[in-house]
């Protein structure tokens, strides 16, 4: 077994065991909760408490704890995510939809972002003390630290009402019915729905990245490596490019782990544009404690951060050759 | 016509407090195929003029007049783009320190290619080929170009620069500091390997350092730079031989040499000058014994002396022969000559055996199977003795163990094995609740003064911590900094009190970190490597601070080093260290004058000579020492050992093998065991400069690389 390999085997053991330690969290934090699903039904008068012991035998309610804790985790490593209590439809159903309008939004706004604010980061780093830097670091940081539904309805005042250039709110137009995800996202009116929660989380997220990169930058600039390159003779931008290779790392590591966030949503955005994400999905189900539903959510979201941490531990050390002892596993 | 034509260049540095005259009218020309020196202080200038060279200067330096000529072409006056065409192609350059400056992220052989395809239209292929070239030539493994930086020791690091500075046959190379920050012996090597490549390309090079002896072995001419001034120069066998000025003088006086034994290194008092106005008297003159009202009216014009390549800028060239008589005692640079021995003390540390083992990490299948850990033996089985009043000094290359026994021997790492004794109490004894009393018994000192002071605190604040931390003297606390501050040296105490590290100089701080090492009066001293970032005569400075302090103030010292000729001037005796033993140990005299062991013969062949007319020996030792983790049976040395035999690989020779008196060796085949010591006297007595023969019967054979 290679370094690498055995580095990897280690990762994947962690990350493994923080899965079933994740799994577990949830399964006592929502039994801890007071209350239970069938609370609003009783309390309305609707069922009898007969019909109540019934339903609760029904999805294995009845039983010890252990035992609901031994099936809740069969169930849910193989991904059997069992019937929503409130909706009578299988989760699944439910959640895939909304887990896809919201990675749709989200993703290819992270990748943007990461891709061009990190350029003009290690740009701005390069020519420290320009105008250009001060301007772009402020900008981002406002952008950062205002909540995201200020600036949300913001564009929503400006670009929706007053210039009424796009949709205000929502995923499609009222009269649209399309079939299908093709259908559905490959369309000019999904685009024009799309264009401005897309431009709000871009924005949203520029500043962790412009100021990750142009750190990294700044702190590399003064180095002997970078001087051996210049009298090397390469140009002002071969010179930058070494140095934005040389601070990848805090950058890529970040990108990693808002991905595997994404899949929680982004709860205000969701509600501002009024788009059907996995995020607004979430705050119903805990509300109405739909057990299956939010346990399966809080999975899948659990499982999405493990995930991008091992996928930024594996980057990592594919990207420094340093970090693995036998610089194995490096391009 | 010369190759490189450097005219009356005058370089600034524009800064928040005002503009900073970093090189003043500096001329000098070097021609095709000649080694050309800058010497010089930290501050003189001399990487900045390297840097003007190279077109490298930070923003805010800026060349203000004069002309840098390469080939009849004005290099100031080049475009961006034309100047990239000119580095590397033309002038290639050998950076300071090589442990940063090879891209981390890059493989060493890509790094060199770079710079080969930046310039020359090639082919991958033929790239790599040259660069498996260009490692053969250094001395490195051709299959090793795609490793990287980190996977290399510094040494090999620098050969890795030296390989790419070739890759495009430049007519110049400028090599700044090329081997600071090296051992000894590795410096030896790296200076061997760029003679050798030299002879081989027909190059030229501009070699820049503070070490006055790299330069006499290495150069044929040179220039000394003093804030920013060209204060002499000439060729190296007139310059350093018969310096005519009082700079140079004092450069060459404080270099220690390992041969003087007797003849303490004078150092230059005083700091460089304050370079934020163009120079109006003579640079030197604050700091230069001789200097006169004629000094303070305008600095010198380099004059040419009759019929000799050697040019000097003093008010007084004509008195130097004079003034080098003087320059040599030290009162004429208001030092006073305090050289009473005090006679030894008591025996206040003694370590027999000690050990500092660590545990190798180890999977955890082996774990579970119960298989013995590998251990890196970093102290193995040291037996020291340290009386008040000695110094003992502890040499080796980096990774010998001996920065881990500095630091075992203060409890700062728990022994692993072995007996201590301090001042007649066992380890146990401090280990069970008396350590606080150790602590203030015991001080260390360590390599960095740049990051061992806290920045945030001012002199008064850190001088005085370890009084409140060991409530000592706390009733009179501003006397006892004062009176601590004065003691070394740092004179009014009261002007330097409130101000901050950044705000003092590197021999100021490190004198700082001395003085909070003395302030609770300790009994025992450990320095380790503590003159390794300062310059020359602020390493002497030092160096006599410490020989004074263990003189007059009863205390013992240990002080660790790879700088042997350091070590020499400084130490009562001497241990070598190599992989965590002890291999040979006895008084300096003895020591230097007939090392024993084949590896203290190198270590002392190592060392630079300052004197150009005298040809050292080299004993280059082959290889790097063997992985600690698995180390050979045997004597430990024998695989770089010229003169192993098979008894040598059997097993281990003790310390007792060879014993002369005091002086001990671990060795089968001591060198200078010849049993006729008329002979080796006669040998003395003939070397003018008191050079003793150093030349074990298997140097050629392990000069080859």
């Amino acid at each position: 077994m290679s370094e690498f390999q055995r580095f990897l085997a280690k990762r994947l053991a962690i990350s493994i065991l923080l899965t079933l330690v994740a799994v577990s969290v949830i399964f006592v934090v929502l039994r801890l909760l007071p209350g239970s699903p069938f609370e609003s039904l009783v309390t309305a008068g609707n069922l009898s408490q007969q019909q109540i012991t019934e339903i609760r035998a029904m999805y294995g309610l009845d039983q010890p704890m252990w035992r609901q804790y031994l099936s809740y985790l069969q169930s849910i490593l193989l991904f059997q995510f069992g019937y929503s209590i409130l909706r009578s439809q299988p989760v699944w159903g439910v959640l895939a939809p909304r887990l896809v309008n919201t990675l749709i939004l989200l993703v290819p706004a992270l990748v943007t972002t990461a891709v061009l604010s990190s350029l003009l980061g290690m740009y701005v780093g390069w020519n420290r003390g320009s105008k250009l830097e001060k301007l772009s670091i402020i900008a981002t940081t406002f952008l950062r630290s205002t909540p995201v539904f200020i600036t949300g309805i913001l564009f929503v005042i400006v670009f929706a009402y007053n210039l009424e250039l796009v949709p205000a709110f929502g995923m499609r137009s009222i009269s649209a019915s399309p079939e299908g995800y093709v259908e559905t996202f490959a369309s000019l009116d999904f685009l024009h729905h799309y264009i401005l929660p897309f431009t709000v989380s871009v924005l949203y997220y520029s500043g962790d990245f412009l100021l990750l990169a142009r750190n990294g930058v700044v702190e590399k600039r003064g180095s002997e490596f970078l001087k051996l390159h210049r009298a090397k003779g390469l140009s002002e931008m071969q010179q930058l490019a070494r140095a934005g290779r040389n601070s990848m790392l805090p950058i890529l590591t970040y990108f990693a782990l808002r991905l595997g966030m994404i899949f929680q949503g982004l709860i205000l955005l969701e509600v501002v544009f009024g788009w059907p994400g996995i995020g607004r999905e979430l705050v119903l189900a805990i509300q109405q404690q739909d057990y299956p539903l939010v346990q399966a959510a809080v999975f899948i979201m659990a499982l999405a951060v493990i995930v991008a941490n091992l996928v930024a531990d594996v980057l990592y050390a594919y990207f420094d050759p340093t970090v693995s002892t036998s610089g194995g596993g490096a391009a | 016509m010369s190759l490189l034509d450097i005219t009356d260049l005058t370089v600034t540095y524009s800064t928040d407090s005002g503009t900073v005259h970093a090189v003043n009218d500096v001329s000098f020309s070097i021609d095709e195929g000649v080694n050309y020196g800058l010497a010089g202080e930290s501050g003189s200038g001399k990487s900045t003029l390297a840097e003007a060279v190279l077109g490298l200067l930070p923003g805010n330096g800026s060349v203000e007049s004069g002309s840098i000529e390469f080939n009849g072409r004005d290099l100031t006056g080049l475009s961006e783009r034309e100047r990239r065409d000119v580095l590397w192609e033309d002038i290639a350059y050998i950076p300071q320190s090589a442990m940063d400056s090879l891209d981390p992220v890059m493989s060493t052989g890509a790094q060199i290619r770079q710079a080969i395809q930046t310039h020359r239209n090639v082919t991958d292929d033929k790239a790599r080929a040259r660069v498996r070239e260009l490692f053969e030539i250094v001395g490195l493994d051709p299959d090793r170009i795609d490793d990287y930086p980190h996977e290399f020791s510094g040494g090999m690091r620098q050969r890795v620069t030296i390989a790419m500075a070739l890759a495009l046959e430049p007519d110049l190379i400028i090599a700044d500091e090329p081997t600071t920050g090296l051992d000894v012996i590795v410096q030896d090597k790296i200076i061997d390997k760029i003679l050798e490549i030299q002879d081989r390309m027909d190059s030229s090079l501009l070699l820049i350092t503070h070490e006055i002896g790299v330069i006499a072995e290495t150069c044929d001419e040179l220039s000394i730079l003093y804030g920013g001034k060209a204060m002499e120069q000439g060729s190296v066998d007139n310059v350093l031989v018969n310096p005519t000025n009082p700079y140079t003088m004092g450069l060459k006086n404080s270099f220690p040499e390992i041969e003087e034994g007797d003849q303490d290194p004078v150092s230059i008092p005083g700091s460089p000058p304050n370079l934020s106005e163009e120079p109006s008297a003579c640079v030197f003159k604050d700091r230069c014994p001789f200097a006169t009202e004629e000094c303070e009216a305008s600095h010198p014009d380099l004059v040419d002396l009759p019929n000799r390549n050697h040019r000097s800028a003093c008010h007084h060239v004509t008195k130097a022969a004079q003034m080098r008589r003087d320059a040599t005692d030290p009162e004429t640079w208001g030092i006073p000559d305090s050289h009473d021995e005090s006679d030894r003390g008591e025996v206040l540390l003694e370590t027999d055996g000690l050990e500092k083992y660590y545990e190798q990490s180890q999977p955890l299948l082996d774990k579970l199977r119960g298989n013995d850990p590998n251990y890196v033996r970093a102290v193995d089985g040291v037996s020291l003795r340290v009386r008040r009043s000695e110094i003992l000094g502890i040499a080796g290359e980096s990774g010998c163990g001996k920065s881990t026994l500095g630091e075992t021997i203060a409890l700062l790492k728990q022994p692993t094995g072995g007996e201590f004794v301090f001042d007649g109490e066992p380890y146990e004894h401090y280990a069970d609740g008396n350590m606080r009393e150790f602590r203030r018994k015991v001080q260390i000192i360590f390599q960095d003064p740049f990051d061992s002071l806290n920045p945030r605190q001012t002199v008064r604040q850190l001088v005085g911590e370890p009084l409140t931390i060991h409530d000592y003297r706390t009733e009179e606390r501003e006397r006892a900094i004062v009176e601590t501050l004065e003691k070394v040296g740092l004179t009014p105490a009261k002007k330097f009190l409130d101000q901050y590290p950044h705000q003092l100089s590197g021999g100021q701080r490190q004198r700082v970190a001395v003085a909070k090492a003395l302030v609770l009066d300790p009994d025992f001293l450990i320095c380790d490597e503590p003159a390794s970032m300062l310059d020359v005569s602020l390493k002497v400075n030092l160096l006599n601070l410490l020989r004074e302090l263990a003189d007059t103030e009863d205390i013992g010292i240990v002080y660790i080093s790879h700088d042997l000729a350091s070590l020499v001037q400084v130490s009562d005796r001497l241990a070598i260290m190599y992989l965590g033993r002890v291999i040979e140990e006895g008084d300096v005299e003895s020591i230097a004058a007939e090392p024993k062991h084949p590896y203290t013969t190198s270590l002392l062949a190592a060392a630079p000579e300052k004197d150009p007319t005298v040809d050292r020996d080299r004993v280059l030792l082959d290889g790097e020492p063997p992985d600690p983790v698995s180390l050979p049976s045997g004597c430990v040395f024998a695989p770089r050992c010229p003169k192993a035999e098979d008894a040598c690989r059997e097993s281990e020779p003790g310390l007792d093998t060879v014993r002369d008196g005091d002086h001990r060796a671990a060795c089968y085949f001591p060198d200078g065991e010849t049993p006729d010591a008329d002979g080796l006297a006669d040998d003395r007595s003939d070397s003018t400069y008191g050079d003793p023969e150093f030349s074990p019967p298997a140097s050629g054979d392990s000069a080859s690389d």
